[in-house]
């Protein structure tokens, strides 16, 4: 029986009463398990996870004046260590202990460096790159000795991603110097927490155990409903038709956070509230993760202290401490997915007896299903998986430079440490061993790279980084892992406004004005990897478009979405949402259908532009896109025929000059999910693909840096571009595996191709309902005019579009 | 390809360099000579090859246009660290092989701090611009008073747009109305993009064909 009274004092000393779900982590801690904790951000996850070592420091009964690391927390953003080593120090103050607690990010200051390269704190907050790059050094074995437990923080958020293998490898690598290290995640409910505490725990038997958290009380989810229901909706038509509403939403609350799904949305509805309220200047701000830290700092604070009335935010706010005061949450645009909408909606509601709530404000009319289908999800608790990633041979070769540039390793030992990692526990022995070239001799046949060597296998066995140069700069490109090319934005003279990814300053000239933290800046020239600025008069300008934009509708929404159509197809039409849609969707009846679940509707519609067809798997964008290229290279095996394609997460167009033989092709098998292995990759430009996707393999690979800050000439000679690396290693090592895995990520991650099978599979069961409607009904509108937007200059377009919209609604009568 | 500049004729060749005709020289840009096995001296893994194949390269345009002189505009070796024994071996032996051949290099900014090829290779190595007839051959693409310049530096790069949101990049000639530019003749050299200029003709390198892809920039 493990004695919890120090704690449960603690607890009362505040005010408040431990919960059953931290009492039972605290025990099974002291009984040396593992586990998982899941549930909404607020809950008391931290101190659950916190008490358990203090607990077991305290029984010690320790008198010695320094403690060395025990603990070390994981979190997934460098933003969130100083307010979690905050919360953490709060119980050790009131106890009195001698712990050190500490953070260390990208952003500690050199002082605090050197000072735990001396010796680490009691306690550590840090990133999984900062965890990397401590075990790069080469008293790693002895400083790490004495850890009991690392806590992996927002675990739901590093699972799913690259980073979240680095950290299941050095999860593996802290386990082989402490065999009896315990370790606890903490996550938000996902669908699948037994693999997600698999990921974390890896491979060896360890009693663990998922323990639930205390779940808020209901969430509310409701919707701005637009004044007028225009039939003829386009994606982002809505958008600034919605700021008084949304005004007045926020006027309602004391502080609000307004969520966008992309930093460009951000910056748009940020400048759209300020100009209907100029008079709220100063008082709401927007958080993004391109922003300065300094910016962001102060903009958290000021929720925080409710200084603030509004902060329009992306996922930047998802995660993280509590803003106590904000009792608003509105959702720009598609939730996208239900467990995002209900992370979202737990950013409110953190007082006693208040209740989450989140507004959805659609973009576009049709998002209201969304809005009813995210509800139903909710309420009968579909909520979305996070699949890990597994075996990533970049990340596995960073992980071994990182390890040999410190205290080395055998690869025996070192394969067996692997291999209990989730990511890598069926890694076979030839990516093992092609890995292991891959860094020492190249990975190839024999004279297939000469002279080249970055890891040394030593007399002893022992395999090294002996250049110290190739060690510094190996440790400077660890932090890369994530982050695609960014360059900083900074005033001629003065303060640092954030980062934008390259590729969009890559399109501007000297002169060109943009609008970035809100502020019309002009673009003045690029040096030594900062975009340099000036302030500009005026707000005209293009907005950043930032990567991310492209996040697709989750499986789950869109069974929920699909479900929610049904009813409607049989004139059921529940809740607010669904009777506001009830106009547009009686037009879609009327022209051609509204499919049930088990029917897949195919659209035919000719215009003066060609022969349409559109389908409506309803399955996000990435699906429907990868299915687009599959069906038009299927049809055009049956008659030589060309496409243009687009989609969005309801559907895809084919357009043709000619006409399609669609149920000919149907008849051939278009549906089925036969022969994807072959299909897929003949359909698509997949080497141009797998090139693109080889940018980032090639970053964490450590075949590509950023410029680094003062680097010399010397560094500068050793870039080159990661498409530079994909042809020459296409053209003169066609076994380099790293190849592979940029095919093998396209297919999974670009394409999501087990969803695509599955989605096949699925529509193969249903009935392919063909129409030939008139004009282009409602739910094929969107498509229409996205596909417009890629043709025609953005000015013409709206009035095109307007046109466009006379023509249909007048037909509609 | 034949193109028509100051009164002379120019042989633009997939091969990623061109041919002088009434000169009888071949003209090449940026090889960059031992990249690879710089990087691979500084711990990043790049496959041997390159350096090898653009030997290869020269050896058979130099067969094809019997060229009785060759001007490298630039760039010859990548670094220092990239002067390794067997490319300087192999470059020997197809020195051997066209002793007669005159190479004149016109250094670039990679040649002032790789050094110059070993002497026994008898490159004549020069500082740009190098006048010659109506032409200024040099490394930047600078313009002069001189006469019209001929140079690399840049790695010309194209972007090609086709049908279906199909892109493309492609290595190529520029020639503007005073400054002609040279793709890079090395493999593993990457491409820069070439400034839309009025007036400027470009030719793409299309897999192993040279084809004009605008004129109207």
């Amino acid at each position: 029986m493990s004695d919890l009274s120090r704690a449960e004092e603690w607890f009362r000393s505040h005010g408040w009463e431990a919960f059953d779900f931290q009492r039972e982590v605290w025990t099974a801690y002291l009984a040396g398990e593992s586990g998982l904790i899941h549930a909404a951000t607020g809950t008391g996850k931290t101190l659950a996870a916190w008490w358990g070592p203090l607990l077991e420091y305290l029984h010690e009964n320790s008198s010695s004046k320094v403690v060395p690391l025990r603990v070390l927390w994981i979190t997934p953003l460098r933003a969130l260590a100083a307010d979690t080593a905050e919360a953490l120090i709060a119980p050790v103050e009131d106890l009195g202990l001698r712990w050190s607690i500490e953070t260390r990010t990208g952003d500690t200051t050199g002082a605090v460096r050197s000072r735990q390269s001396r010796r680490l704190p009691s306690a550590l907050v840090t990133t999984p790159e900062s965890l990397s790059l401590l075990l790069s050094r080469d008293r790693a074995s002895e400083q790490f000795a004495d850890l009991k437990v690392v806590v992996v923080d927002e675990w739901h958020e590093l699972m799913g991603t690259k980073r979240g293998v680095q950290t299941q490898l050095a999860l593996a690598r802290l386990r082989g110097i402490c065999p009896r290290l315990r370790t606890w995640g903490l996550s938000a409910t996902i669908g699948n927490l037994e693999e997600a505490k698999t990921a974390l725990l890896g491979r060896r038997p360890a009693r663990s155990r998922i323990v639930r958290g205390e779940e808020p009380k209901t969430v509310i989810v409701d919707s701005l409903i637009p004044p007028v229901i225009e039939r003829f909706p386009w994606a982002g038509h809505l958008g600034t038709q919605m700021v008084a509403q949304v005004v007045d939403a926020i006027e309602e609350g004391e502080t609000s956070i307004v969520f966008t799904n992309t930093r460009s949305q951000t910056e748009i509805w940020y400048q759209a509230i300020l100009e209907t309220r100029p008079d709220w200047a100063g008082s709401i701000a927007l958080h993004h993760g391109s922003l300065d830290r300094k910016r962001r700092e102060w903009v958290e604070e000021g929720l925080r202290t409710a200084r603030l009335k509004c902060v329009v935010a992306t996922s930047s706010l998802d995660l993280g401490v509590d803003f106590s005061p904000v009792d608003r949450v509105l959702q720009i645009g598609s939730p996208k997915g239900i467990a995002r909408l209900l992370q979202r909606a737990g950013r409110s509601g953190h007082r006693p007896g208040a209740q989450s709530r989140v507004t959805c404000v659609p973009t576009h009319t049709l998002e209201l299903i969304e809005v009813a289908a995210a509800r139903d999800g909710m309420e009968s608790g579909a909520i979305e998986s996070r699949y890990p990633v597994t075996r990533p041979l970049d990340v596995l070769a960073q992980h071994l430079v990182t390890i040999a540039a410190g205290e080395g390793f055998t690869p025996s030992q070192m394969l067996h440490e692997v291999r209990q990692t989730e990511a890598y526990g069926d890694l076979p022995d030839d990516e093992w061993e092609w890995t292991l070239g891959f860094i020492s001799n190249g990975g190839a046949a024999l004279e297939g790279y000469p002279e080249y060597s970055k890891v040394v296998p030593g007399d002893d066995g022992t395999w090294r980084v002996e250049d110290r140069t190739i060690a510094r700069r190996h440790r400077m490109s660890i932090g890369t892992i994530v982050s695609d090319a960014h360059i900083g934005v900074q005033y001629l003279r003065g303060a640092r406004l954030g980062t934008v990814e390259e590729s969009f300053i890559a399109r501007l000239n000297p002169g060109d004005r943009f609008v970035f933290a809100g502020t019309p800046l002009e673009f003045v020239r690029v040096r030594d990897m900062v975009a340099w600025v000036r302030r500009a008069p005026n707000v005209t300008g293009a907005i950043p478009r930032w990567m991310g934009s492209r996040l697709p509708l989750s499986g789950e929404l869109a069974a929920a979405l699909r479900a929610r159509l049904g009813e409607a197809a049989s004139g059921l039409f529940r809740g607010p949402e669904m009777k506001a849609l009830e106009p547009i969707l009686e037009v879609q009846r009327k022209w051609s259908r509204i499919p049930r679940p088990d029917e897949f509707l195919i659209e035919r519609v000719k215009t003066r532009e060609g022969f349409h067809l559109y389908f409506f798997p309803f399955e996000g964008r990435l699906v429907h896109e990868g299915l687009a290229a599959l069906f038009a290279w299927r049809i055009s095996r049956i008659k030589p025929i060309t496409f243009s394609m687009s989609s969005n997460d309801y559907g895809f167009e084919l357009l043709s000059p000619d006409e399609a033989p669609i149920e000919e092709a149907i008849a051939a098998g278009l549906l089925e999910p036969t022969n994807l292995a072959d299909d897929i990759p003949a359909s698509l430009n997949a080497t141009e693909m797998a090139k693109r996707q080889f940018r980032e393999i090639a970053r964490v690979a450590g075949l590509v840096f950023p410029g680094f800050p003062h680097s010399g000439k010397s560094a500068r000679q050793l870039q080159a571009s990661s498409g530079l690396f994909f042809d020459v290693f296409m053209r003169y090592d066609t076994g380099n595996k790293l190849l592979s895995q940029a095919h093998r990520e396209v297919l999974e991650r670009q394409l999501e191709r087990t969803r695509l099978g599955h989605t096949l599979l699925r529509i193969s069961k249903s009935e392919a309902v063909i129409t030939s409607p008139p004009r282009t009904p409602p739910l094929a509108f969107p498509l229409l005019v996205d596909r417009t937007r890629d043709r025609v200059s953005s000015e013409k377009l709206a009035d095109r579009i307007r046109r466009m919209q006379r023509t249909l609604e007048r037909a509609a009568g | 390809m034949e193109i028509h500049l100051e009164g002379q004729t120019l042989l633009l060749f997939a091969e990623r360099a061109a041919f002088w005709q009434e000169e009888n020289a071949l003209l090449i840009a940026d090889p960059h000579w031992g990249k690879a096995a710089t990087f691979r001296a500084g711990g990043i893994p790049v496959p041997a090859g390159t350096t090898t194949d653009a030997i290869r390269r020269l050896d058979a345009l130099v067969k094809r246009t019997q060229a009785g002189r060759i001007f490298f505009l630039g760039d010859l070796l990548h670094a220092e660290s990239g002067r390794s024994k067997t490319m300087f071996a192999s470059l020997g032996r197809w020195r051997s092989e066209n002793e007669s051949i005159d190479v004149v290099l016109v250094r670039g900014n990679h040649d002032k701090r790789a050094g110059d090829p070993p002497g026994e290779l008898r490159f004549n190595c020069v500082d740009a611009p190098y006048v010659i007839g109506p032409f200024v051959l040099a490394h930047y693409p600078l313009p002069s008073e001189q006469g019209y310049v001929l140079g690399g530096h840049v790695h010309p790069g194209v972007r090609i747009y086709g049908a279906g949101r199909q892109r493309e990049r492609l290595p190529c000639f520029a020639f503007g109305s005073r400054v002609g530019i040279l793709p890079a003749f090395g493999d593993f050299t990457g491409l820069g993009d070439v400034e839309p200029v009025e007036g400027t003709r470009i030719y793409a390198i299309a897999d192993d064909e040279v084809v004009l892809v605008s004129n109207r920039y």
